[in-house]
């Protein structure tokens, strides 16, 4: 066996010029009214410093998480040659379906939200918020979730490559300027239309469409909400930042962990403020998700659905 | 670190630094017209939609709004071309700080520790009779 190596191409480094293009044009089209486009200065700024910062921090975990890749696939099941077609579908199929459960479970329990909500803390929704990336997602230590693809025997080189494929796609699709793709692609594909609602804090809205590629995760396991034209997406999180600074974009989740846990009167209650889901208090005096999507389903039974079209704005 | 890996840095941030320079050029952020108190009402009841609104003052620059519910006290500021709110006991709202025209609220969360709204200064006491 051939000791598994580094990946010989980073997607990721390879689009870093189509990234920057894509945003250029992005800002100009919507400068002469051509695509719709929302760009506020010091929001994009943010957005741009917190993608610088997240590559300086990958470059701290990218070698020791690499490293536990390559440890595990000492231990491979099976022999899965990089060389063969199926070998890339089914990396493409078991990645996607590793991915969408990372990223439920960044929304879902708080210490791994707490490296994930940097990703939404944007009020915009554009180009430049797709770069808007983790500073702490290797020290939370989700990416032991794509160990059990190297254990089945998919070279960590190969899974690497599917990785940044992943991330790749999903820079395009945090746009406005497309409302919808073709109805076959909407069915099976992660797009503009459905990310959009992902990174939506209308109640309606909330703790749906985990995919990375493709959607069918989430029809499959119920997180499936579809955007509807008469209740535009206001973005942001539940309890949007009160400046634009970056270390509490950062950081801000792992303070009100560290601090909730120093009021903890319990073993148990340190535990659900640590893996609880966001919004978890002891006496429900704050409100996760989950309540707040039950007190809006209340209040629809309770008076007519009313669409404001100023919500937009 | 080699020196390759310094300036590919370098060469990002002057590209973060450009996109910054079209950005201010592009000016696509969204209208923030001042805000009224219908805005006001509709951007809260977003935000807590069970909390009644007793009264409701605007900042004087049209850039926030305070708004009493009970006990509590409603926040609204602007933050960019966006809004965030919060809230706090309306106990705590009466003893902001009065700093070259606006009151100063802290909210005690680290994710917005602190705002301040452009209001009249007799806000609270004109309606309320409380001192602040
Ligand atoms: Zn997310
Ligand atoms: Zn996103």
């Amino acid at each position: 066996m051939a000791a598994p190596s580094a990946p010989a191409i980073d997607p990721v480094t390879l689009a870093v010029p189509f990234f920057i293009l894509a945003i250029v044009l992005e800002i100009i089209l919507a400068r002469f009214g051509k695509v719709k486009a929302v760009y506020e200065a010091k929001d994009t700024a943010t957005s741009l410093l917190m993608g610088f910062g997240s590559g300086i921090a990958g470059l701290l975990t990218g070698g020791v998480v690499f490293a536990a890749s390559v440890w595990v696939y000492k231990y491979h099941l099976f022999d899965i040659p990089m060389s063969a077609a199926w070998a890339w579908l089914a990396i493409f199929l078991l990645e996607d379906l590793t991915y969408y459960w990372f990223h439920r479970l960044s929304h879902e329990r708080r210490f791994w939200w707490a490296a994930h909500v940097n990703h939404h803390t944007s009020q915009h929704y554009n180009l430049a918020t797709a770069l808007r990336q983790t500073w702490t997602g290797g020290t939370a230590g989700t990416w032991a979730l794509w160990l059990p693809l190297s254990l089945l025997g998919f070279p960590p080189a190969m899974i690497a490559i599917q990785k940044g494929i992943s991330l790749v796609y999903q820079f395009w699709i945090h746009t406005e300027a497309v409302r919808r793709m073709p109805v076959w692609f909407e069915a099976l594909f992660n797009t503009p239309s459905h990310h959009r609602v992902h990174h939506a804090r209308n109640p309606r809205y909330l703790d749906s469409n985990y995919a990375g590629i493709l959607i069918i995760w989430d029809r499959m396991f119920g997180t499936f909400v579809a955007e509807l034209d008469e209740e535009p997406c206001r973005y942001g999180v539940v309890k949007n930042l009160g400046d634009f600074n970056i270390v509490r974009v950062a950081f801000h989740e792992w303070v009100g962990i560290f601090s909730d846990l120093l009021t903890a009167r319990s073993l148990r209650e340190a535990f659900f403020y640590l893996f609880g889901a966001p919004g978890w208090s002891p006496d429900g005096s704050r409100q996760t998700s989950t309540m707040l999507k039950a007190q809006w389903a209340d209040m629809q039974t309770a008076e007519p659905v009313k669409t404001d079209p100023a919500a937009a704005s | 670190m080699d020196q390759k890996y310094i300036i590919t840095q370098l060469v990002t941030l002057a590209i973060v630094a450009g996109i910054m320079g079209l950005v201010a050029w592009a000016k696509i952020p969204r209208a923030t017209p001042a805000l009224d108190e219908a805005e006001v009402k509709h951007r809260l009841a977003e935000d807590f939609p069970q909390a009644p609104l007793d009264q409701i003052w605007l900042a004087i620059d049209g850039a926030g709004a305070i708004a009493r519910s009970g006990d509590e006290a409603l926040l609204l500021f602007r933050l960019g071309d966006s809004y965030v709110s919060r809230s706090l006991a309306w106990s705590h709202a009466l003893q902001a700080d009065l700093i070259k025209g606006r009151y100063w609220f802290k909210f005690n969360d680290f994710a917005a520790p602190k705002a301040s709204l452009a209001l009249a200064p007799d806000w609270a006491q004109a309606v309320t009779g409380e001192t602040i």
